[in-house]
C-alpha cells in the first residue's frame, strides 16, 4: 500500500488547489497563483528546448504570438479564443521553422542571441503594424462576458484555466523527457557528433522540440492574453517578463529536469510578485538586484538548481515510504 | 556481393592528403583489422565510412547501395555504427546511454529499455546499468561504447582503438568480445595498435600509411611485407 503514498499526497495537494478560489475572496491572492501557474506552463514549455541544450531568450516572441493572433481573431473578426487556438498555434508554428534555421546552424551563445534578435524583430513588427495592432498605445478586448469569449466576471475560472494549463504542460514536457524525442535530445546536447553516429538525427530532434516549445508557449500567451485584457507590445515582447523569466525559473529551478521548472517558476513567481509591489516603489529596478544576487547564488552554489538539493531528500522519502521502482 | 565498397576514396584537410585514393572491399562476415603508424588516416577512414567528414572523391557503398553525401545519422540508420577512439558518453547513466541509440530503431522506450538491457548483457556490463559512466574504468567505458554502436544493429562495426589505454588484463578480457561479436552476424573493421591482438583476431588486415593502403593480406603476410616494416621502422637501406 505504501506505494500509492505518493499519488494520495499528489491527490490531496491537487485537491488543495482546486479549494483555493473557494478560500481566498482576495483577488490579488488569487492573481499571484494564476500569474504562478501561467509561469509553471511557461517554464515547463521552454525547458523542452533546455532538453536539447539549448537556451532560448526568445520566449516572449512565441508568447506574444499566441497572444496577438487569438485576440486579434477575436476582437476584428470575432472569431472565439477557443477557435483561434488552432490560428494560434499554426501562427507559433510557422514562427517557430524559421528559428530552426538559426537553430541548425548555430550553437550555445550564437543560437540565443538569435533568439533575442527574433523577438526584437517580431517586436518592432508590432508596434509599426498600428493598423492591426494599434501600435505601442495596444489593444484592449472588450469586456463580453461568457464562457465562449473567456470573459469572466471573477478570478475563479481563470484560476482553474491556468491551473490546467500548467498541469497539461508540465505533463507535455514530462511526456517528451521520457520518449525517444527526450532521450535523444538529452544525447544531442551531450556530444551531438557521438548521437548522429548512433542515429539520432539532430536537425530534427532539436526543431520537433522548438515546435513543441513554441506552440505550448503560444497557447499560454493567447489564454494570457484574455486574462490580461489589454495587449500592448512592451508587456507582451517583455524580455525581462517572459523571456528571461522563464529562462531563470528553470535555471534557479533545475534546468533540463521535469519538475525544476515546476519548483523555479513556484519559488521565483510569487518572490517576483512581492519584490516589485515593495521594492519597485522604493527605487525602480532595486527587485532586478535581488534577483540578479539570487541567480548568482544559485549557479555559484548548487549549479543543479534548487530540485539538486530536494533529490536526495526525495531519495530518503521513497525509500522511507518504500518505493523502490524507478520512477519512469 | 561485397557488403563495403570503398573505391578511389580520398580526402585532404588543405594541403594535407589525410586519405589519398582508397580502394579496398570487405566481404560480410569479415574480420578485418586497420593498422598504421600515427597519423596514416586511420581515423579519418573511420570518419569518412561513418560520414563525420565528407569525401573529396570517391564513391563508398554498403551492400551495392551509394553512401555518399548521406548524414551520419542516415548512415548508421543504413547499417554503419562505429565506437571512438575517445570515449565520449553521454550526460546520463549507462542503460540510457545504450538506450539512445536504442531508441532509433524502435519508438517504444520499454521495448528500447529491454534490446538496451540485452547489449548491456552480451557486453558484460548489465550490473553497472543504472550508474554513471564516470564512474566506471576506461575498458568499461570503451565497452559501453561498443554496447552503443551494438545497440543500432549494425551491419558493419567500426572499432576504434577499443583496446588502446587498457592493461593486459583488461585487453585478455575485452578481446573475445570482438570474435563474439562477429558470431552475431556484423562484419567489424577495427583499427588496433595492439598487433598481438591484430594477429589473434583479424582474418585481413589493411595497412595504411600517410593516407594510402600499402598493403592488404592476411597477419601473418602483413607481418613480414617489406613495405609495412618500412613504414613502421623506416627504411634500412637507401636502395631499398
Amino acid at each position: 500500500m505504501k506505494k500509492y503514498t505518493l499519488w494520495i499526497a499528489g491527490g490531496l495537494g491537487a485537491l488543495l488547489l482546486l479549494l483555493v478560489p473557494l478560500y481566498f475572496k482576495s483577488t490579488f491572492v488569487l492573481h499571484i497563483y494564476t500569474l504562478t501557474f501561467f509561469y509553471i506552463g511557461l517554464t515547463a514549455a521552454w525547458n523542452i528546448m533546455a532538453y536539447g541544450g539549448n537556451l532560448s531568450l526568445g520566449h516572449a516572441s512565441f508568447f506574444a504570438i499566441g497572444a496577438y493572433v487569438g485576440a486579434l481573431l477575436y476582437v476584428k473578426l470575432g472569431i472565439s479564443p477557443w477557435i483561434g487556438l488552432t490560428g494560434a498555434v499554426a501562427a507559433s508554428f510557422v514562427g517557430g521553422m524559421i528559428l530552426s534555421m538559426p537553430l541548425i546552424r548555430l550553437r550555445g551563445p550564437f543560437f540565443t542571441l538569435a533568439t533575442i534578435a527574433f523577438t526584437e524583430v517580431l517586436r518592432l513588427i508590432a508596434i509599426d503594424w498600428r493598423d492591426l495592432t494599434h501600435g505601442s498605445a495596444g489593444l484592449n478586448i472588450p469586456f463580453d462576458l461568457g464562457w465562449l469569449n473567456l470573459t469572466f466576471k471573477s478570478g475563479a475560472p481563470f484560476y482553474y484555466i491556468a491551473l490546467a494549463l500548467a498541469v497539461g504542460s508540465v505533463w507535455l514536457s514530462r511526456w517528451v523527457r521520457y520518449s525517444a524525442l527526450g532521450y535523444h535530445l538529452r544525447a544531442a546536447a551531450s556530444d551531438d557528433q557521438a548521437a548522429e553516429a548512433l542515429g539520432v538525427d539532430f536537425n530534427l530532434v532539436q526543431i520537433t522540440a522548438l515546435l513543441i516549445s513554441a506552440t505550448l508557449t503560444a497557447v499560454l500567451g493567447l489564454f494570457y492574453a484574455f486574462y490580461s485584457y489589454v495587449l500592448e507590445p512592451a508587456t507582451l515582447f517583455s524580455f525581462e517578463l517572459f523571456s528571461l523569466q522563464p529562462a531563470l525559473n528553470a535555471i534557479i529551478g533545475g534546468m533540463g529536469t521535469v519538475w525544476g521548472p515546476v519548483i523555479g517558476a513556484v519559488f521565483m513567481t510569487p518572490l517576483g510578485e512581492f519584490l516589485r509591489f515593495y521594492l519597485g516603489t522604493i527605487q525602480q529596478g532595486l527587485n532586478y538586484v535581488v534577483y540578479g544576487i539570487i541567480l548568482i547564488m544559485t549557479v555559484r552554489f548548487f549549479p543543479g538548481g534548487i530540485l539538486s538539493l530536494l533529490t536526495p531528500l526525495g531519495v530518503r522519502f521513497k525509500r522511507w515510504i518504500g518505493d523502490t521502482g524507478d520512477n519512469q | 556481393m561485397a557488403l563495403l565498397t570503398v573505391k578511389n576514396l580520398t580526402k585532404k584537410f588543405g594541403g594535407l592528403v589525410a586519405v589519398h585514393d582508397m580502394t579496398f572491399d570487405i566481404e560480410p562476415g569479415e574480420i578485418v583489422g586497420l593498422i598504421g603508424p600515427n597519423g596514416a588516416g586511420k581515423t579519418t577512414l573511420f570518419n569518412l565510412i561513418s560520414g563525420i567528414v565528407h569525401a573529396d572523391q570517391g564513391s563508398l557503398m554498403l551492400a551495392g547501395k551509394s553512401l555518399i553525401g548521406m548524414r551520419p545519422c542516415h548512415r548508421s540508420r543504413a547499417g554503419i555504427g562505429r565506437t571512438f577512439q575517445v570515449v565520449r558518453p553521454f550526460d546520463m547513466n549507462v542503460l540510457e546511454n545504450v538506450m539512445v541509440p536504442a531508441l532509433t530503431r524502435t519508438r517504444d522506450t520499454s521495448k528500447a529499455r529491454k534490446a538496451a538491457m540485452e547489449v548491456l548483457e552480451m557486453m558484460g556490463l548489465a550490473e553497472f546499468a543504472t550508474r554513471s559512466p564516470g564512474n566506471l574504468t576506461l575498458a568499461q567505458r570503451k565497452r559501453i561504447e561498443v554496447a552503443r554502436a551494438l545497440a543500432t544493429q549494425p551491419k558493419l562495426l567500426l572499432l576504434d582503438e577499443v583496446l588502446a589505454g587498457l592493461n593486459p588484463t583488461e585487453v585478455a578480457e575485452n578481446l573475445p568480445l570482438i570474435r563474439q561479436l562477429r558470431d552475431t552476424g556484423v562484419t567489424i573493421l577495427f583499427i588496433e595498435h595492439l598487433m598481438d591482438a591484430m594477429m589473434a583476431v583479424a582474418e585481413r588486415v589493411l595497412v595504411m600509411d600517410q593516407g594510402a593502403l600499402i598493403c592488404c593480406g592476411t597477419p601473418r603476410e602483413v607481418t613480414s611485407d617489406e613495405c609495412v616494416i618500412k613504414a613502421y621502422l623506416g627504411e634500412e637501406d637507401p636502395q631499398c
